[in-house]
């Protein structure tokens, strides 16, 4: 099937690629999304991290190595991505706090705490300090998450636990959903007698985004909610919002499908084919957004020989020449040489060397951003993500 | 042995897009029952996961992996081994031959209705595993293939695959829909077809379904030879012969089937595209739910009848793709899974309702059915909706 001509096809359905295809869509372009299937940001805790170990991110990324791919963005571009963003969530009722110009911290479930810029309104009281009276409700049978890592951390901490016939994430957040159930929850909170300390619970409060709401103002108390292992709640609502968001400006999504072919015309790019099982989808555009992630995404993919490429474009991978640098000692140290691998970009977030007018690069698969690094998953891809939409569109103009 | 489970790397976005994961605590979600189990089910040893037939078979683990898992494709794999080993049940029985009950429930029309739709036969019903919360499909004497077989003139020429549903239950549905074909300028017939397969998939029954796929694969083969495309607008029987002929049922001619097979709105889309046809849609002022089938997104087509719709003026599209409706063909008809069933139609019904829409559309048959009880509101077939806007006049418009 053909598919009549789009202004701009975004390969890659995560926090990147949709925020691109959101920018282009408000400025009345006519963009499909391809994806061969859900993203990493549905397993995230939903909250953007912008740039860790500094106090204000927008200051900060001017700090970082002169090749790192937040330079292209500037700070100008930061706040134009983060409010784009923020009031995107809001139209779909989830608000989130926090600014670029200042980290915050979270309670995270391991009873660390964790730096992060725009969270949820959910876990807005997550900042909570060591001497602080804290509470947490936890959940019977609920896997995975271990109340013991948290309080041991507090001076002042209570455990409750709250029977809600379904041990999964996903199966209480859907519970929270029911008026019913959450009546059945005030009740019992208030049988409790908690009189005193911020309130924490797993994040399962629901997987509509108005339900923490509305428990917030029943319950009366300062409470939030602290990330959990995947299946992640607010991962998912936060995914859920950005894709209704992109369906009500119409643009069209193709997912579960792979690029099998790309097609040019000279050096453009001027179509891409699903693979289907019986007959492919050829999707033509002016314009090409590659947002396919990293390794792990499968945007990129390393061969025996050491040799780093891209998946959908065959486009030349930067990666650290000397093979014995891609990995550090120990597993878990940060700033392991393979994350520097991806594609290189130009100020207009073009592939460099490759001579094709019409595609656009964004996202973690970009060179240099060692997302891990400078924990900055979310803030890279939402930041280059609608830069390199503003790039396309001039592009388009 | 298939070892594509291997890629598995239990992130588990899969178990984030199963719905009976989301309602059922005794069922542990695509990814044990899919490829983690996989790991240890061995030919030649009993199947002993009987929770395997929780699964409702929607696919969306399908389309939520980026790996390439398909782990319902596992789910049904070790669902037939399991039927095979220990019977299928009652109603599952007799979902499976849905095709043979349809021959018969049109052909005695008026008394399969009483039967159906009378109250006192709740109890006999619950007794054989059929549930009750809503009353059956009606069955209509006039069947498609009981009517005139050939309409329409053109260049363009395409065989229609209307499946049991439109033949039994929605006829007059169906006819709209060759009609809508006709006007457009397409020589539509009406073939002589079987069930396409899926409810004896979905029941346990791979024998039965790769004879029915066998049958339809040979007739429309025939038609495919002689220059005609398949057109269906049943996105199930769609997916049964987009995906599941060249997979799992596997008849000799399978792949032509696939190839030459096109949902009803992606081949008046083409032939827009191909510039053979110009349409002139006239506005129609209204907010219309569109519920996605689970299978209409499996099928990896995006959504062509969005498409479509988004080029009538005056009309509001709000997409709902999230949910599955609970009913999933005979899945909800079995009282073993009535709970998950209407729990799951209670929540797709408030997604929709909490948007205000004047009107709920949805391509699939069972999904209007159970959206029309769990949100009593008119409901239609995307076709209808396009006939409206391009007759201007109503059409007969069937609120299943």
């Amino acid at each position: 099937m053909k598919t009549g001509k789009y202004d701009a096809v975004i390969v890659g359905g995560g926090i990147s690629g949709l925020m691109a295809a959101i920018d282009l869509t408000r400025k009345g372009r006519r963009v499909a999304v391809v994806s061969k299937g859900d993203p990493i940001c549905c397993l995230s805790t939903g909250c953007i991290d912008i740039l860790k170990g500094v106090d204000s991110p927008r200051d900060g990324i001017c700090d970082l190595p002169e090749n790192h791919p937040y330079h292209l963005v500037g700070a100008g571009g930061l706040d134009r991505a983060a409010g784009l963003f923020v009031s995107v969530m809001k139209e779909a009722g989830l608000s989130y706090v926090g600014n670029v110009g200042q980290n915050r911290w979270i309670l995270s479930p391991g009873g660390t705490r964790k730096q992060t810029a725009l969270v949820p309104e959910s876990m807005a009281h997550g900042n909570v300090e060591e001497n602080e009276t804290l509470v947490v409700i936890i959940f019977k049978g609920m896997k995975d998450f271990f109340p013991g890592y948290v309080t041991a951390k507090f001076q002042n901490a209570d455990v409750y636990e709250f029977d809600p016939g379904n041990g999964s994430t996903l199966g209480i957040a859907t519970k929270f959903d029911d008026p019913a159930f959450q009546e059945d929850f005030f009740k019992w909170f208030k049988s409790q007698k908690i009189s005193k300390g911020k309130i924490a619970l797993p994040a399962v409060l629901g997987t509509k985004p108005q339900v923490f709401g509305e428990l917030a103002q029943k319950l009366d108390r300062k409470i939030f909610e602290i990330p959990t292992l995947p299946p992640s709640i607010p991962g998912l609502r936060m995914f859920k919002a950005l894709k209704t968001c992109l369906q009500d400006a119409g643009a069209d999504l193709y997912w579960g499908r792979s690029v099998e072919s790309v097609e040019k015309d000279g050096d453009a790019i001027e179509a891409v084919t699903l693979a289907g099982i019986g007959r492919s989808t050829r999707i033509e555009a002016r314009a090409f957004i590659l947002a396919t992630g990293s390794f792990v995404s499968g945007g990129l993919y390393a061969r025996q020989d050491g040799v780093v490429k891209e998946s959908v474009f065959d486009l030349p991978a930067y990666v650290p020449e000397n093979r014995e640098s891609w990995f550090g000692h120990n597993f878990f140290e940060t700033g392991h040489g393979i994350e520097k691998a991806g594609i290189r970009v130009n100020g207009s977030f073009q592939p460099e060397s490759t001579g094709i007018p019409n595609l656009f690069v964004c996202g973690s698969i970009l060179a240099f951003s060692e997302t891990m690094k400078y924990g900055c998953g979310h803030g890279m891809a939402i930041a280059t993500g609608v830069t390199a939409a503003e790039k396309c569109e001039d592009h388009l103009a | 042995m298939n070892t594509e489970f291997e890629h598995c790397i239990r992130c588990t976005l899969c178990v984030e897009n199963c719905p009976v994961f989301r309602v059922d605590k005794d069922y542990p979600g695509p990814k044990q029952a899919g490829p983690d189990a996989a790991r240890f089910r061995a030919d030649n040893e009993a199947p002993v996961d009987e929770w395997v037939r929780k699964c409702a078979q929607c696919k969306r683990c399908d389309v939520a992996c980026p790996y390439g898992v398909n782990p319902s494709e596992l789910i049904q794999e070790a669902q037939v081994r399991y039927s095979e080993q220990h019977g299928k049940g009652l109603a599952a029985t007799l979902f499976s031959r849905n095709y043979y009950l349809g021959l018969l429930g049109s052909l005695f029309a008026p008394v399969s209705n009483a039967v159906t739709g009378n109250k006192g036969m709740k109890k006999l019903f619950r007794a054989l595993g059929i549930s009750t919360y809503m009353t059956f499909p009606r069955f209509h004497f006039h069947t498609l293939s009981r009517s005139w077989q050939k309409k329409g003139k053109g260049k363009r020429k395409v065989v229609f695959f209307h499946g049991c549903y439109l033949d039994n239950n929605s006829p007059d549905l169906g006819r709209s829909m060759t009609g809508l074909l006709a006007d457009l300028g397409i020589r539509v017939k009406v073939p002589k077809q079987v069930c396409c397969g899926v409810p004896a998939l979905a029941n346990g029954d791979l024998k039965l379904a790769k004879r029915f796929a066998a049958k339809n694969a040979s007739i429309l083969a025939g038609y495919i030879d002689r220059g005609y495309d398949v057109v269906y607008a049943c996105t199930s029987c769609g997916n049964a012969l987009t995906q599941e002929y060249p997979g799992v049922l596997d008849p000799p001619e399978g792949k032509k089937i696939a190839e030459n097979t096109y949902d009803i709105h992606e081949y008046i889309l083409m032939l827009m595209e191909a510039g053979e046809i110009k349409p002139d849609f006239a506005p129609v002022k209204k907010r219309v739910a569109y519920h996605i089938p689970c299978h209409l997104r499996s099928m990896g087509i995006g959504y062509p009848a969005a498409k479509l719709l988004r080029m009538i003026p005056g009309l509001t599209l709000q997409i709902h793709d999230d949910n599955c409706c609970g009913l999933s063909g005979s899945y909800g008809f079995k009282t073993t899974f009535e709970d998950n069933a209407t729990h799951l139609g209670r929540i797709a019904g408030e997604a929709i309702l909490e948007r205000n829409p004047d009107l709920l559309i949805s391509d699939c048959g069972a999904c209007r059915m159970q959206l029309k009880h769990f949100t009593a509101l008119s409901t239609m077939d995307p076709t209808e909706l396009l006939r409206l806007s391009l007759s201007n006049k109503p059409c007969p418009s069937l609120t299943h």
